[in-house]
């Protein structure tokens, strides 16, 4: 592993040494940056007009064009969706460093769009790629008003929510845990509040947001189903400036600006809900009362920050950080407990340019996902947690030989500890104790190397290695995982595209139910279990119907290899024997996704349909099996799912959204029967007890959720503003979030003359999680 | 004197889910239902294939006792009388053995009742479960329609209590603590009940445990300072099979996950095997069991 990884480094200094040659060409390279808050752009696209040559800016804003020598003067234009287009004239005769800035300018400044996906899908062969932009966040209507960036996504074709309100994702048959979600280039082990209601993301903070469900460029590994690439801003080295917000749960504000010039530059954002204090003073209004039970505290908070440094055109630092926790408290007479829990992210990067055709960045990350759990009952006291903490050393190469190659190569080394199920518990005096647990210290290697070649104007392959390794105590597994794309230009608005990617991923989720909870804990790949791997194909067209309308339609099948599920009866807490609760499976997983998208003008928005279809099964335990091995269909084999996203600026002053959702009902898991338990003594009878037969046997009723909202646009003195009303489950639905069997029983008198209970017949309940929810937000920026 | 409403589960008991997830289920369902976000609804069941239900505990020096009924599909109306509940759910007319060191003991179909326990049963048999803890026990059972139901077990020696502690806090209020010594051999499973009064009551605490945890081998059950003077303890002490340990936590994981979207339901893990592809459990009880009364 170390011998590829040193080979990779060796092949890139050789091919430093080599390509950088002239060879009769001449490169322009720079730094692609918006004019009024300095940020980078990520994915301009530079295109030298006489020449027929083009690029585009890569995840850092830089990028590379090689121009053959002593040409005439060549007319350069730097292009992005919702900007004014800038164009250079130059005359290749020597290396040149032009760094641009784009502006928006005064009419565009109130539409923009700050992305550039379409445009860059039709020519890359990105394929399987979603971007959204900050501004579509903010404005399409949210549940009680708080912008979130990944329920945003999950609007998105094949990238379906989990349960309602949930900001789990299901990615092509894959499970939560198989999505890699990435901050700054730093892992984010559980990127939810609330128990999975909101994300962890403030959208203020948040630059950029690109999500690969397939075709994965081989610098991605470590999870089987997608990749969420997360960039935080950089900070305003223009000027100071601030934007925030006041809505019904939380508050946030950020403020951003340079340092000493414009060469340094920060960014400290910061969210808050304040239920917590109301229901504090309602506890303490009522604590005489009678009977009175006190509300449990709950609030949750993030805080991000970031700077950066430019010290020449060569070299750029950057400092970021994030720390979020949910704290959740309830106080009685005979206990006090506390349930907390939450991420710690820190990036330091490096951006250092060895000539205009090597770029590199070098990131050092640490990370921390915990939750730990306290309760003092007269006299004893549980201390339950888990833990994941990981630090990482990663480079990148990314390289312009030449306009028919961009090469990536790079490497990464991740070490992480855990701390699986710790649990301590006892008496306060000491006379009753006793502990449990588990730890690990797990290395994760991997390196790649990838060309991107344009073969003739027409036909584009990405082809890619990763080769990826995990050493956990005396046990090692290495993997080879090919990635191959290819992009097929049929007309200038036609493309078609294909893809293969093999993921392996050697951490899994400890989770005891369906949904994505705190109490989750990461479990390292070990001798008994064995890395996840899924192999995937892709293919679909990508067309431009006119400057705003844009189809996309793909097709893929994904094979599940190692899949990790828990036997019946699992016992996932306070188990130091905890593999033995675990069995090996494989799946299948195939669909489609369309998507229908206007990108610009008035009306803006999408429509997002998904077909899919997911097995699991041959799952094998050493306890015992799944079903006998039989297959089935996990809980979110959800069979269509559409989404259908609308933002309307009727005037400049006021924008109106809606969202609509359908879906197929989920799967659960309901008892087909009913069994008599005597036990053993006393009375200890169940007369009822839910005899469970086939897993996820019960498909719920369909979804369906209409969201409407208006966007009023202010503009005082000191900056803009806005004020966002939306109406959340307009149509006031009861969406099921799941469904329950309840006994219904009726009073008798027994014939020893006692009043008794006796079950008269079984009703099915179910419960939903959201009526229609009005909210309202002031949103500022100065 | 506290009453089973408010007792504790103490830190030795095995739960299908961590604290933190039942109290969010019971946050979150006080709030549904507060909100008006809960209705009945008609649902259509996938259908249901009967299967027969095992219940049969071997207790040395007490008679042979079966119970063998039937599961109904979850909708079945509840007959409005006891007996008509009973027989709708008893499997009668079936051939029951239990043999043990070469000896057959057949069971004989008759409905009663232990005095003692108030459990019911349907097959019977007088002859006392003998003591001899070395013999395996077989079950087999042929149903009327010919399918069969087979079984083995093993009465495992009792582990006794060593020593019962009680204390007193600064409001008289008393606490147990209860200690055992686990055997050498590994991977031994407990069931502990704690009985106020009499064992034909709701226990206050009833758990299963494994001694994975036990450091040096000595074993103890808490409870918090809840009794007090005069009451009367009934501290019990099973060493059960693993295969007993699964089947109730299979129980409870069945019974907890219907009505909470947290948990993870699960199958009846069975020990029985024959193409009546039966549940249920056949098991030796052996215990050991001390009867306190809280003094000064």
């Amino acid at each position: 592993m170390l011998r590829f990884l040193f080979a990779v480094l060796w092949l890139g200094c050789n091919l430093v040494h080599g390509w950088n040659q002239n060879n009769g060409q001449v490169t322009v390279s720079g730094t692609i940056r918006d004019a009024d808050t300095g940020e980078t752009l990520i994915g301009t696209t530079i295109y030298a007009l006489e020449l027929g040559l083009g690029t585009t800016s890569n995840e850092y804003g830089f990028y590379a064009l090689n121009l053959p020598l002593d040409t005439d003067s060549v007319t350069l234009e730097f292009s992005y969706v919702g900007y004014q287009t800038v164009r250079r004239r130059i005359v290749p005769q020597t290396d040149l460093n032009l760094n641009i800035e784009l502006g928006t300018g005064i009419n565009l400044q109130e539409v923009v769009v700050k992305s550039n996906s379409s445009e860059e899908q039709l020519r890359t062969t990105d394929m399987s790629v979603e971007n959204i932009s900050a501004h579509q966040v903010k404005v399409i209507p949210a549940l009680l008003g708080e912008s979130d960036i990944i329920k945003t996504l999950q609007l998105k074709p094949g990238i379906p929510s989990g349960s309602e309100g949930s900001t789990g994702i299901y990615v092509r048959g894959g499970g939560t845990d198989q999505n890699l979600i990435v901050l700054d280039e730093a892992i984010v082990y559980n990127a939810n509040h609330l128990f999975g209601f909101f994300s962890t993301f403030n959208t203020d903070a948040v630059k950029d947001l690109k999500l690969y469900k397939g075709g994965f460029p081989a610098q991605y590994g470590g999870r089987l189903s997608s990749v969420i690439d997360i960039r935080m801003k950089e900070g305003n080295n223009k000027k100071f400036s601030g934007t925030g917000g006041i809505g019904l749960i939380s508050s946030r504000l950020t403020i951003e600006g340079p340092i000493s010039g414009p060469h340094t530059s920060f960014i400290l954002s910061g969210r808050r809900t304040y239920a917590d204090l109301i229901t504090q003073r309602i506890n303490q209004a009522n604590k005489n009362r009678e009977n009175f039970t006190p509300i449990p505290d709950y609030y949750f908070y993030d805080l991000n920050a970031k700077v950066n440094h430019t010290f020449n055109n060569k070299n750029r630092l950057y400092l970021s950080g994030y720390f979020g926790r949910d704290v959740f408290q309830f106080n009685g007479e005979f206990f006090d407990f506390s349930f907390d829990w939450g991420n710690t992210t820190g990036t330091l990067r490096w951006n250092h340019v060895f000539s205009p055709r090597l770029f590199t960045n070098t990131t050092f990350t640490a990370s921390n996902y915990q939750y730990n759990i306290r309760n003092k009952v007269t006299g004893f006291s549980f201390n339950i947690g888990s833990k994941i903490q990981d630090i990482s050393l990663k480079t990148d190469f990314y390289h312009t030989p030449n306009n028919d190659h961009i090469l990536r190569y790079g490497g990464v080394a991740i070490i992480h500890r855990f701390e699986v199920g710790r649990l301590k518990a006892g008496s306060d005096d000491g006379e009753i104790s006793f502990s449990s647990g588990q730890q690990f210290t797990a290395t994760e290697l991997g390196a790649y190397i990838m060309d991107e070649w344009t073969v003739n104007s027409s036909l584009t392959l990405q082809a890619g290695l990763r080769l990826s390794g995990f050493i956990n105590d005396s046990t090692t597994y290495t993997g080879i995982e090919p990635r191959l794309s290819a992009k097929y230009s049929l007309t200038d608005h036609l493309s078609l595209k294909a893809s293969y990617a093999r993921m392996r991923q050697y951490l899994h989720l400890v989770s005891s139910s369906g949904i994505a909870l705190p109490t989750d804990v990461w479990y390292p790949s070990t001798r008994n279990v064995k890395p996840q791997i899924s192999d995937q194909i892709a293919a679909g067209w990508h067309m431009k119907l006119s400057n705003n309308w844009w189809i996309k339609n793909e097709y893929y099948y994904k094979w599940l290899y190692n899949q990790v599920d828990f036997i019946d009866g699992a016992q996932l807490f306070a188990n130091d024997r905890i593999e033995e609760e675990f069995a090996f499976g494989n799946g299948y997983a195939y669909g489609m996704e369309l998507s229908v998208e206007k990108k610009e003008g008035k009306l803006t928005g999408w429509i997002g349909y998904t077909l899919a279809f997911v097995r699991k099964g041959n799952f094998r335990g050493i306890k015992r099996d799944i079903m006998d091995g039989r297959y089935f269909a996990p809980r979110y084999d959800r069979r269509h799912d559409l989404s259908i996203v609308s933002i309307y600026q009727l005037s400049h002053r006021l924008t109106l959204t809606a969202t609509a959702v359908y879906g197929s009902g989920d799967l659960a898991w309901l008892p087909t029967g009913r069994l008599v338990f005597q036990d053993v003594y006393g009375e200890q009878f169940e007369p009822i007890v839910p005899y469970f037969e086939d897993r996820n046997n019960f498909r719920l009723p369909y979804f369906f959720r209409l969201d409407l909202g208006v966007v009023i646009k202010f503009s005082p003195k000191w900056g803009k503003s806005n004020l966002t009303i939306n109406v959340f489950n307009a149509t006031d639905r009861r969406n099921a979030f799941f469904i329950y069997l309840e006994p219904i029983f009726r009073k008798t008198t027994s014939p020893d003359g006692q009043l008794i209970q006796v079950p008269e017949r079984i009703a099915a309940k179910q419960v939903s999680l959201f009526p229609i929810l009005p909210a309202i937000t002031w949103n500022f920026k100065f | 004197m506290s009453t089973p409403q408010n007792r504790i589960r103490p830190m030795y008991v095995k739960l299908a889910l961590p604290p933190s997830n039942e109290f969010i289920a019971l946050t979150l369902t006080l709030l549904l239902t507060s909100c008006n976000l809960e209705k009945e609804v008609e649902i259509q069941l996938p259908s249901h294939n009967s299967v027969p239900v095992v219940e049969c505990y071997l207790e040395p020096g007490k008679p042979f006792t079966l119970l063998l009924t039937r599961t109904s599909s979850y909708f079945t109306p509840f007959p409005q009388d006891e007996l008509e509940f009973l027989s709708s759910i008893l499997e009668d007319s079936a051939q029951v053995i239990i043999s043990t060191n070469g000896i057959e003991y057949e069971l004989e179909n008759t409905l009663g009742i232990n005095p003692l326990t108030s459990k019911v049963f349907n097959y019977y048999n007088p002859t006392p479960v003998p003591h001899d803890a070395e013999y395996e026990f077989a079950l087999s059972i042929r149903l009327k329609n010919g399918q069969t139901i087979y079984s083995q077990t093993r009465l495992l020696p009792p582990v006794p209590i060593d020593s019962i502690v009680v204390q007193f806090n600064a409001d008289s209020l008393a606490r147990v603590l209860t200690y055992f010594t686990d055997p050498d051999t590994a991977g031994n499973y407990y069931r502990r009940m704690l009985h106020l009064s009499s064992i034909d009551s709701l226990p206050l605490q009833d758990f299963v445990s494994t001694d994975q945890f036990l450091d040096n081998n000595i074993g103890i059950f808490g409870t918090t300072y809840q009794f007090e003077v005069g009451d009367t303890l009934i501290n019990t002490l099973f060493h059960i099979e693993k295969a007993y340990a699964d089947f109730l936590q299979s129980i409870e994981e069945a019974t907890h996950a219907n009505g909470n979207p947290f948990s993870q339901p699960s199958t009846i893990i069975s020990n029985l095997q024959g193409d009546a592809r039966a549940i249920g459990i056949f098991t030796g009880l052996s215990y050991d069991r001390v009867i306190t009364i809280i003094s000064p």
